[in-house]
């Protein structure tokens, strides 16, 4: 079992109910091949930096996913077939000293280094001394 | 290499001539919280030219190991159309 991340582009002009079908056949797909979805986020629709399939925007999808390896050849497989995904990248995660527990918390991200930005004002002598 | 040999540096032909100028340095060793991510397309952006070409090390500064990454991520992201192949005009 490893974990991966799979990002793929999706047809922007697919309608709110073909998007939701396409998402729970993804779902399903994953969880016939042993696998297991950890999250799925939508990026939204983004402007490409250049046509694909003569598009110019596409919606993004970010997922994370834990599974065989079998699991992967045939997400590749079925994406590829699928004419609504534009492009697709899936990246084991292994290397990257990266677990399950970080994915899942990375939902709210804690920003401390807010206000620590110092603004030494410098007062203004203006008086003479005597 | 033609280039070189046919014009030796100016540091070469004069040992007392010393150019100035800062020292480079990585930024992801100096940064450890920095992450090279493809889907960080605009961190990408500082370490390829403006024809979409990937900067070589001596131009960034960036660490071989570092170089490395960066490579494999501006190649994803160009994938996924996040940071372009080529710059037409």
């Amino acid at each position: 079992m490893s974990l991966y991340e799979l990002m793929f582009i999706l047809n922007p002009d697919l309608g709110d109910e073909e998007r939701e079908r396409f998402l729970s056949r993804f779902q399903a797909l994953i969880e016939k091949n042993k696998g297991e979805v950890l999250k799925i986020e939508d990026r939204g629709i983004r402007t490409l930096t250049y046509k694909i399939q003569k598009k110019s925007k596409g919606r993004y999808f970010l997922t994370y996913l834990e599974g065989p390896g079998t699991m992967i050849s045939e997400i590749e497989r079925n994406l590829r077939i699928d004419e609504n995904v534009m492009r697709f990248v899936i990246i084991n995660l292994d290397e990257q000293q990266i677990t399950r527990d970080d994915i899942c918390q990375v939902e709210q991200p804690v920003t401390e280094e807010a206000g620590q930005d110092q603004t030494t004002e410098e007062v203004p002598h203006g008086h003479a001394e005597q | 290499m033609a280039m070189q040999s046919s014009r030796p540096p100016r540091s070469q032909s004069n040992p007392r001539y010393r150019p100035y100028y800062k020292r480079k340095t990585c930024r992801f060793c100096e940064d450890k919280k920095l992450k090279i991510d493809y889907k960080e397309p605009n961190l990408l952006r500082d370490f390829i030219s403006d024809r979409g070409k990937i900067l070589p090390r001596r131009i960034t500064g960036t660490c071989a190991r570092h170089q490395k990454v960066l490579a494999l991520e501006i190649k994803r992201a160009r994938i996924m159309a996040l940071l372009p192949f080529t710059v037409h005009d």
